[in-house]
């Protein structure tokens, strides 16, 4: 064992990433791995609810409490993440009292402040409540952005020299006389940032202890080790409004139930959600019943949602786990606790462990607790700082106050961007070079796309889960063109192209689940802006077709203009030493 | 009746005034109807009539010549080659010398904004230096601030796409000052005006500025592609300033929204319907209809909360599609909201698309469906009303977005409808 | 019926002001499900005059849904370029999917009035007292000929200029020497008297205390026709108070006109405006901005003139055998005309009056918008606007130009010297023997 132990990591959602930070503070070396983009699992897929522990609060109070201690930090640690937004807990007159009246008091005994409003006080704070609510309970929930907070651990871990390598999928886990050290993973654009064309290779990492962060993913990286890790993935879809319609999450004060809750998030609403389980994490049906029931059900406690726009829906897919024996039928009843597994201990595999279970908004908690455990098997004492250390765009929240005016940009655009960034704010936004607005919907500017581009390299999902760009009601329709410009120079044309597909067809995915009304003309005007005014479904260099230019129209003074149009231009492919695009 | 006219057109797109001109054209009395500014401001600007078919590899060449592979119900089928002729007919005589592309029938092929080639058959003259199947080299010009496009990329791309001329591309700093954010409606503006500009501590014409700030880069290339915003009122005036000063061809790469050839067409063909003694009504919706029997007496129209009668003997929709809102859409299905003609869908929402963003859509083909006469059919494929006939984006049952074939199939069901609502009379 | 009394007053000290509640709950401020309508095509920004000349303005769909959508409940700030907004509202006719924008634009800007705007800056002052025209035109017009004079005179126009920030290069309008109201009276009231021709006028501040020739012209022509004519008590339309975000002050007008007019809708009233931005306002941005009972059936009865007749009588055959004198005009729809989709109804009438040549002179804008070419810093963005129309004026062949809306005519007048005559005019001089 050399001086300082290498923990590998495996998966960059919430906890990975929570963990890796940990790791890498208390003076471990760590190497992150994950299969995609930061956040790619079932962290980039929640509703983005901070917990106020309310919603646990009658089924569960041991989790309620950590939830509003870690509540409590992570305002703290990642203020530029969260949202204070504040919850409700709404009765509508068929709910049951003697429900509500056990969720005021298990609010209180977990120490959640909440406090009861009468209909008119809970229609003050959110006009589009239904006029026939009967009284609902106010709880601090709030918001935050599940990929910022993300990107904002692994930046820190990197600060404290982590390793981070997304795009890396892990293909073995590598076994030596029952003892794991390390992994094999395969880097899909050779390793660091993600540049499209590098060559995909493969690396051994070998390491002296491995911590499985893998959630749904866990039964899959467990068998590679040999061991049995039983998670129940239990899907839930999410529905994203155009606008906000509520600035409180609003949730429905009864038992557990599906389409109960309403989170506020940037520009948008959540809708969610369902739970069903289902057999494969990346392979499961995506329903209309599900959207269906999300805004039919919603708009009972929100009457305009049944009529607003959507803008597109997705699921994610929890990391459910209880102990072999355990039994349930209904994933609903499934614990939403954390387990963690050392499968020395379970399995007699050493150098291993792994996490399973969970919520997002105590992923630092289970960091802390993962990390302690890595401390213990090394002997290695030293203390957690994640919760008193603010998270890199947190370190001063004076800066979001100060920022009209200072970058130039028109105030709501100024707003937003340093709602995003924080006190990273200075430091993305002044360039000194022009900075016009990139995605409208979103106000994102060039400057911080270009910020995105620094951090992430040419993969412009990356860049979209760094600054919302794409994300609003147009889809990217306008701006998924613009975004692939701002990768150019930097990456060749080739480059830039294939990043563009690729983010467009990724935010094709969720659309679809939202085409009818306005959201279906949109995607028509989005379909005729690529197809009809660009053409990009029939380009002669992405499709490889060759064009015999001297079959089309040459003008009509073509003669007088270069001599011969058509036998000039039969030699084709002649382009011009100029430029870099190079023949295909 | 206060209101009365002979043929009722709703709807001021290609299809809409196409059909005007046509009815007009037949003697008869017609009055537009528009709501909102049309979807011309946000297309291109370029008439396509037929890119692709199913039985061609790649762009097609000619497309009366292709017409025959198109499945049975194409528009192009049910109409024939006729009316695809008489539609460019009346939009060549109403465009005159501001489009190119009527000395043949073969397709001609423009550089998109995307960067990509595309296949037209009518093009505005302020594009036409930068066909692609001229050999002369080329330098495609960007704007920094105008992250819509990017004249260096969009040149690499084109080079890579084995074009027979050499190009280059560059980004410059527009002259003057501008803000970053500032709409292109200002550079047009400028231009339009040819007002002085700020340009290294010099004044200057705005035409002559950007000249001077393009010149060093214009090595060999005799012709200098531009992002189609030079100009509105007088798009030529400044295209041939800047062709003066740099000595070179000078053409525009057509953009997505705003469309400046677009807003260009628009004046164009709004004119036109001025000059044939249509009359016109904008800025009020059609929203439903009186009958007698299976005959449109009246097409209501509401003015902000008003319903009133504009009566007809004939009338054509020519409403536009999904985002022209000519076609209307909820959770439960697809319709048709002035006439509530029969639009074929499927009943599964979830059949409405497919998972490639490219791929065949059948959104992209909701509509309603014509029969050869350009009457909207019921779902018993009879006529809805013996007096209404449909046109444009309104008719579904084909992809002209996959097709290329927008304006094409516009311009054929426009001048059908209208033609035989005119002789209807 | 013909109570020329003043419902209301206005109190120049701004302090002084009651402010009345505009939004009697949060569910009316809040604008941000309008933006559901967008899908970001630009046609609002291609159809923006101010846009295209004034570097600070970012165009309708940053203004309104781009603004409303990116608003947090807590996020107080609307950016100051709302004050560049001429509340022209072509952005309106422009939009294909209907996004309220002049509702948000308005809203936007009453908003950073309220909460914002130094009150006490000669800005605010300048704009609360353009916005309440009325209030000093009533004062003015009790000694017509001194005001005119007074106004007009150089001196005081470049005090104007420095001391409450108005043009120096703007001429006052005359006030009339006999007001509309004033007409009325003397004349007795209605002429003609019908159970189910009826109609009440709303003829607005300009017509009442510069252009009394049209309001006649109203009369004269709806009688001729066989309308009964009232003229109920009124304030402002309201019009230039929302283009300077005085939604107070507006929503104490709209209350006068509601009150006023309700009940004779009840009795069968239409209600007829012969301003087109009396008749935008009373349409469309009393329902969109206020909820008071009445409202909406106030919308719904409210027509301007020509619009109405062209419904209700067939104004074709009327002018068929007409004659007038000989005269060319130059034609300019106002934007607010082209709002309610008017813009093409003079034209296509008067082509076919004989002895008539009318051109239109083209969509531009006119630049003036109401109250906005009347502020010093906006004069110069105003006349570089006006100048595509002024051109076209030059090139028609008429010599007299002709447009709906008073503000529209002073600044034809102002670009051409030309004189400018309401379309009621031409009218009454073919159809009233």
């Amino acid at each position: 064992m050399t001086d300082t132990p290498h923990v590998l990591v495996i998966g960059g959602g919430s906890t990975g990433c929570g963990i890796t930070r940990d790791l890498a503070m208390r003076g471990f070396e760590v190497t992150l791995v994950e299969k995609g983009n930061l956040t790619h699992g079932t962290t980039g897929r929640m509703h983005g609810l901070l917990h106020s522990g309310g919603r646990y609060a009658v089924s569960d109070q041991a989790s309620a409490t950590e939830c509003i201690e870690e509540n409590r930090v992570l305002r703290d640690i990642a203020s530029h993440c969260v949202e204070m937004t504040g919850g409700l807990f709404v009765q509508r007159p068929e709910d049951d009292d003697e429900y509500f009246q056990k969720k005021l008091e298990g609010c209180r005994e977990c120490g959640i402040p909440a406090e009861v409003l009468s209909a008119e006080e809970a229609r003050e704070m959110e006009p589009y409540l239904a006029t026939d609510i009967k009284r609902a309970i106010k709880v601090p929930d709030g918001a935050v952005d599940p990929f910022r907070l993300c990107v904002a651990n692994a930046a820190s871990a990197q600060e404290h020299g982590a390793r981070i390598e997304t795009h890396a999928e892990v293909i073995d886990v590598l076994v030596e006389d029952d003892q794991v050290v390390g992994i094999e993973v395969k880097h899909d654009s050779g390793p660091g940032k993600r540049e499209h064309k590098t060559p995909g290779t493969t690396e051994k990492i070998y390491a002296d202890y491995v911590v499985s962060a893998t959630g749904a993913w866990a039964g899959q990286i467990g068998e590679m080790a040999g061991v049995d890790v039983e998670v129940r993935p239990s899907k839930g879809v999410m529905t994203i409004m155009n606008t906000r319609q509520v600035d409180t999450v609003v949730n429905r004060c009864k038992p557990k139930g599906d389409a109960d809750i309403v989170v506020p998030h940037e520009t948008t609403c959540i809708l969610g959600t369902t739970d069903i389980e289902v057999e494969d994490p990346e392979d499961y049906p995506e329903e209309q019943w599900e959207v269906d029931h999300m805004i039919d059900t919603l708009s009972e406690l929100v009457p305009m949602l049944k009529d607003a726009r959507t803008i597109r829906s997705f699921w994610g897919v929890r990391p459910l786990y209880e102990p072999p024996g355990t039994g349930t039928d209904d994933p609903t009843d499934i614990t939403r606790d954390f387990f963690l597994l050392d499968h020395e201990e379970r399995d007699g595999l050493s150098g291993m462990t792994s996490i399973v279970g969970g919520k997002f908004t105590t992923y630092r908690m289970m960091a802390e607790k993962i990390t302690d455990h890595v401390c213990e098997q090394f002997g290695i004492d030293a203390e957690c700082r994640t919760a008193d250390e603010p998270l890199p765009g947190s370190e001063d929240f004076s800066v979001l106050r100060d920022y009209m005016d200072e970058f130039g940009l028109r105030s709501p655009i100024g707003r937003r961007s340093v709602q995003r960034l924080g006190s990273r704010a200075d430091e993305v936004l002044k360039t000194g070079e022009p900075n016009p607005v990139v995605c409208e919907c979103e106000a994102v500017t060039r400057a911080e796309i270009q910020d995105a581009i620094e951090q992430s390299g040419s993969d412009l999902n990356a860049v979209r889960i760094r600054t919302r760009a794409s994300m609003g009601n147009c889809q990217g329709a306008f701006c998924c063109q613009r975004m692939a410009h701002e990768l150019y120079p930097k990456y060749d044309e080739e480059t830039a192209y294939s990043a563009f597909d690729e983010l467009f067809q990724e935010r094709w995915k969720g659309e679809r689940h939202a085409l009818w009304g306005q959201q279906l003309s949109q995607a028509m005007l989005k379909y005729s802006l690529h197809s009809t005014t660009m053409n990009a479904d029939h380009d002669a260099v992405r499709t490889g077709d060759a064009i015999d230019f001297t079959a089309f129209d040459g003008g009509t003074d073509a003669a007088s203009k270069s001599g011969a149009t058509g036998a000039a231009a039969t030699d084709g492919g002649v382009s011009s030493p100029g430029t870099n695009g190079g023949d295909r | 009746m206060a209101i009365h006219e002979d043929v009722l057109v709703i709807g001021g797109g290609i299809a809409g005034t196409t059909a005007a001109l046509a009815a007009a054209e037949t003697g008869a009395q017609v009055r537009l109807v528009t709501h909102k500014k049309s979807t011309l401001r946000q297309a291109s600007g370029l008439i396509d009539v037929l890119g692709y078919a199913p039985d061609v590899d790649g762009p097609v060449s000619d497309p009366f010549a292709a017409i025959e592979s198109l499945p049975e119900g194409h528009p192009y089928q049910l109409l024939g080659e006729t009316a695809i002729r008489g539609g460019l007919t009346v939009f060549d005589e109403a465009v005159g010398e501001a489009y190119e592309g009527s000395h043949t029938d073969t397709n001609a092929l423009l550089t998109t904004s995307g960067g990509a080639i595309k296949p037209t058959s009518r093009y505005p003259t302020s594009t036409a230096a930068g066909l692609v199947s001229d050999d002369r080299a080329m330098l495609i010009v960007g704007f920094r601030s105008l992250t819509d496009f990017d004249g260096e990329l969009v040149a690499d791309h084109l080079a890579a796409a084995g074009v027979p001329f050499s190009v280059d591309g560059v980004e410059i700093e527009v002259p003057g000052s501008y803000r970053a954010d500032s709409r292109v409606t200002r550079i047009a503006n400028a231009l339009d005006l040819n007002k002085d500009l700020d340009y290294e501590g010099r004044s200057l014409p705005a035409r002559e500025a950007f000249a001077e700030v393009i010149k060093p880069h214009l090595g060999d290339a005799d012709r200098v592609g531009l992002p189609a915003v030079l100009g509105d009122d007088h798009a030529d005036a400044v295209r041939a300033d800047l062709e003066r000063h740099l000595g070179a061809a000078v053409f525009e790469l057509p953009m997505g929204p705003p469309s400046y050839p677009g807003l260009r067409l628009e004046d164009i063909l709004f004119d036109a319907l001025d000059e044939a003694g249509v009359r016109l009504s904008d800025g009020n919706p059609a929203v439903g209809y009186e009958a007698d029997g299976d005959a449109i007496d009246a097409v209501i129209v509401d003015q902000m909360n008003k319903e009133v009668p504009y009566s007809a003997e004939q009338v054509v929709l020519a409403t536009g599609g999904l985002v022209g809102k000519g076609i209307d859409s909820d959770r439960e299905g697809v319709r048709e909201p002035v006439f509530d003609c029969h639009v074929p869908h499927p009943d599964d929402r979830y059949d409405w698309f497919v998972d490639d963003a490219f791929g065949e859509h059948p959104f992209a083909k909701f509509g309603v469906q014509i029969d050869e006469a350009c009457k909207p059919l019921d779902a018993d494929g009879v006529p809805e009303f013996s007096n209404l006939r449909a046109a444009g984006g309104v008719v579904g049952g084909v992809d002209r977005t996959a097709e290329k074939s927008k304006s094409g199939v516009s311009l054929a069901t426009g001048y059908a409808a209208g033609t035989a609502a005119g002789e209807a009379i | 019926m013909s109570d020329a009394e003043s419902p209301s007053d206005f109190d120049t000290t701004a302090q002084s002001f009651e402010p009345v509640q505009v939004f009697p709950n949060n569910e009316d401020m809040d604008l941000r499900p309008g933006a559901d309508n967008c899908y970001k095509c630009t046609a609002c920004d291609t159809s923006c005059p101010v846009a295209e000349v004034d570097e600070d303005f970012p165009g309708p769909k940053f203004q309104g849904p781009e603004q409303w959508r990116l608003k947090r409940k807590e996020d107080q700030a609307v950016d100051d370029s709302i004050m560049s907004c001429s509340n022209c509202m072509r952005c309106d006719n422009a939009c294909p999917s209907s996004v309220p924008l002049s509702q948000m634009h308005n809203t936007a800007r009453g908003e950073y009035v309220s909460e914002e705007m130094n009150k006490l800056s000669q800005e605010y002052i300048r704009n609360r007292i353009l916005a309440n025209y009325r209030f000093f035109a009533k004062i003015g017009s009790k000694v017509p000929r001194l005001s005119s004079a007074i106004m007009g005179n150089r001196l005081v126009r470049e005090i104007n200029e420095r001391i409450l920030g108005l043009p120096a290069e703007r001429e006052f309008p005359a006030f009339a020497t006999e007001t509309f109201r004033e007409w009325w009276s003397n004349r007795g009231g209605p002429k003609v008297r019908s159970e189910d021709k009826r109609v009440a006028y709303f003829h607005g501040c300009y017509s009442n205390f510069n252009t009394p020739e049209v309001g006649k012209a109203m009369v004269r022509v709806f009688e001729s026709f066989g309308y009964e004519v009232v003229v109920p008590k009124q304030g402002c339309s309201g019009t230039p108070m929302f283009a300077n975000g005085m939604l107070d002050d507006a929503k104490r007008e709209a209350g006068i006109t509601v009150e006023n007019f309700s009940g004779l809708i009840d009795e069968g009233y239409d209600v007829i405006a012969s301003c087109t931005s009396c008749s935008m306002s009373l349409k469309q941005e009393y329902p969109e901005l206020f909820s008071m009972d009445g409202i909406e059936d106030l919308s719904a009865h409210t027509y301007e003139a020509m619009e109405y007749l062209r419904i209700n009588e067939d104004l074709h055959s009327a002018i068929e055998d007409a004659s007038v004198e000989e005269q060319a005009y130059a034609y300019h729809a106002p934007c607010h005309a082209r709002n309610q989709g008017l813009d093409r109804q003079a034209v296509e009438l008067f082509r076919d009056l004989d002895g008539v040549i009318i051109e239109d002179v083209g969509d531009s804008c006119s630049g003036i918008s109401g109250t906005y070419g009347w502020k010093k810093e906006k004069y110069e963005n105003s006349m570089k606007i006006g100048e595509e129309m002024f051109e076209h004026m030059e090139h028609a062949t008429g010599d007299v130009g002709m447009t709906e809306c008073p503000t529209c005519s002073m600044q034809m007048e102002h670009g051409t010297g030309y004189d400018i005559k309401h379309p009621l005019q031409l009218l009454e001089e073919a159809v009233v023997e």
